[in-house]
């Protein structure tokens, strides 16, 4: 393959790339705003027994090691999901669980219990707490599990091509299927910029939503 | 005032109970200290006050009212609470983190603010370079001061303190309790302080409570507990050098005696004569601009006789051999130690007011022993 033929790829193909790259942003979008609107507020109640965190970080532990091709293939043969979107989104939703829930669980337990104690022994009542000190005092460590989820699920949303998703996956798929290079190495740049662009941005929020007190030492 | 009738906490698993039926009334306005070993259940009870831990049987009442008739929150928002660890919120400046029981009120902004830079000061802080500081920026002995004016922040007559200065050095410890101390007098507020340190409680209570094992052993003034200690356990716990212990609840000021004879420095030939006349062992020198300066004793004039120069520089030796009235017996003892001395001349600011003898420090103190 010579540079020419990888660009002659790119004009030719201007339409579909871009239709692929928004199915591809569309769904990674929905999974992970899904993902964010279950699993965060899964992870906040699971701090408050431990016995239920265990057994939770346990099942999410389990679900995050299954591979993502067979975690496809199972939920095809599900009626209620089938092929297409619908399984993408549910796998992906699952495999955000791990990283999600441990981060939140993680992020408020290791807040220091006596800034916690001093808060309630000044009658700040426990939404107060969880707003004004839990939450931006775990954000350093619940932003890199957000940050990992969004990258993650970027590239594991390239393998749902395989259950009818028309993303920038199917560019590999089709590419290494009929030995077109160009066609398999734009599917590959794409999702790796994308990946790589989401997780620069993220970290330039991560700066702004950290806590000043937090990033100043003596 | 504080009421604890009949408190027990039992944690669940243990056999014995933490606090074991505690009868206690802490009298307002004044600093009740709750002093013990640990594990004796001091804190605990400090924590049942205000809602912290609660009790598995008895009633805390404040001002008559049972404790439980209040919701928990809005209870601590007026009762202060300081704890060895400060707890500071580390993402908010030190204005904000003082503001916030102010916030919880919902007072206006302009009021927060007048009130947070009034406790800036008054803790002793450097209003424009603290304020916007985080806590991660402060001493260990600032963040102290800044907790101790968070809890006070809306100025709640109660104020709960768990070993406030139990983890400062040693000096800012001393800065912390005489500054507390300080404040309490023009403040008067009702505070419950714990500590396991007995020099502590006898410095900063009005009155201490001892415990062991979850029962109150011993309450009074540190007078009465220092004079009369009840059992072998108190004994020992405030020490085999309990008197000496004592001298710190006293001032040199206390056991003041009037000065027999005062000597003008230029004046000193006739010194022998004056003191004879006076019938006095010994006398304080003054120099030209009226501040005290040396004393002089019998066995000095002896010594020396008609040598003026050197007696001039015996007593000079003794220029700094004087006390305050506000200058607690230690010191002084130390002072006294220090010059090999029998007597110090104690002053009141500058002006010299009256004497302090080793003999009148030990009638003072037996005096209280026998009590």
């Amino acid at each position: 393959m010579t540079l020419s033929d990888f660009i002659s790829f790119l004009m030719k193909n201007t339409k579909t790339i871009m239709e692929y790259s928004e199915n591809h942003f569309t769904l990674v979008l929905l999974a992970v705003g899904i993902s964010l609107a279950i699993w965060v507020p899964v992870g906040l109640l699971l701090t408050k027994s431990d016995k239920w965190a265990a057994r939770v970080l346990a099942l999410a532990n389990t679900i995050f090691c299954i591979p993502s091709l067979s975690m496809f293939a199972i939920l095809v043969t599900i009626p209620m999901f089938g092929l297409g979107r619908k399984s993408a989104l549910f796998a992906l939703v699952l495999y955000a669980m791990m990283p999600l829930i441990r981060s939140v669980y993680d992020g408020v337990k290791n807040v220091d219990r006596n800034v916690i104690e001093a808060a309630q022994g000044m009658g700040m009542s426990t939404r107060r707490i969880l707003v004004e000190i839990l939450v931006p005092l775990g954000m350093p460590i619940i932003f890199a599990g957000f940050r990992i989820t969004v990258v993650m699920t970027t590239g594991i949303a390239a393998i749902a091509t395989y259950i009818g998703e028309r993303n920038l996956g199917r560019f590999i798929q089709e590419g290494l299927v009929r030995s077109n290079t160009p066609m398999m190495v734009t599917g590959a740049l794409i999702i790796s910029v994308i990946a790589i662009g989401l997780d620069t941005i993220l970290g330039l929020i991560e700066k702004r939503i950290v806590p000043k007190g937090l990033r100043i030492s003596r | 005032m504080i009421e604890l009738e009949q408190i027990t906490k039992q944690y669940p698993g243990q056999v014995m109970p933490a606090v074991d039926k505690l009868f206690l009334s802490i009298p307002k306005g004044e600093i009740c200290v709750l002093v013990g070993p640990s594990g004796c259940g001091k804190s605990t009870i400090l924590r049942m006050i205000n809602r912290m831990i609660e009790p598995t049987s008895g009633i805390v009442k404040i001002n008559g009212e049972d404790v439980t008739r209040t919701d928990p929150d809005q209870l601590r928002m007026g009762i202060g609470y300081v704890i060895q660890q400060i707890g500071l919120l580390p993402h908010r400046t030190i204005a904000e983190n003082i503001a916030i029981v102010p916030r919880l009120y919902k007072w206006p902004k302009e009021k927060i603010k007048k009130r947070v830079d009034e406790l800036i000061v008054m803790m002793g802080l450097d209003l424009e370079k603290t304020r916007g500081k985080y806590p991660s920026q402060l001493s260990g002995g600032q963040m102290q001061r800044v907790g101790v004016a968070r809890a006070m922040a809306v100025d709640p007559p109660i104020m709960l303190m768990d070993e406030p200065f139990g983890a400062v050095d040693p000096i800012a410890r001393t800065h912390l309790q005489d500054e507390l101390l300080r404040l309490q007098k023009e403040i008067k507020k009702t505070i419950v302080f714990v500590t396991h340190d007995i020099n502590e409680a006898i410095k900063m209570g009005d009155r201490i409570a001892i415990f062991n094992a979850g029962k109150l052993v011993q309450f009074g003034t540190p007078e009465e507990i220092l004079t009369n200690p009840i059992n072998e356990f108190v004994e020992d716990f405030i020490g085999r050098d309990r008197v000496v212990k004592k001298l710190n609840l006293y001032l040199a000021g206390d056991a003041m005696e009037p000065i027999g004879c005062v000597v003008k420095e230029i004046e000193l030939q006739n010194a022998a004569q004056k003191m004879k006349d006076a019938g006095v062992e010994v006398a304080f020198l003054i120099n030209e601009a009226g501040k005290a300066c040396g004393q002089i004793t019998t066995s000095d004039v002896e010594e020396f006789g008609k040598d003026i120069e050197g007696l001039r520089k015996r007593v000079l030796r003794t220029e700094k051999a004087f006390v305050q009235t506000t200058t607690p017996f230690p010191d002084a003892l130390s002072l006294l130690l220090e010059y090999d001395a029998d007597y110090l001349g104690i002053l009141k600011g500058e002006e010299l007011c009256g004497m302090l003898s080793f003999k009148g420090i030990r009638k003072h103190v037996y005096r209280k022993e026998d009590e």
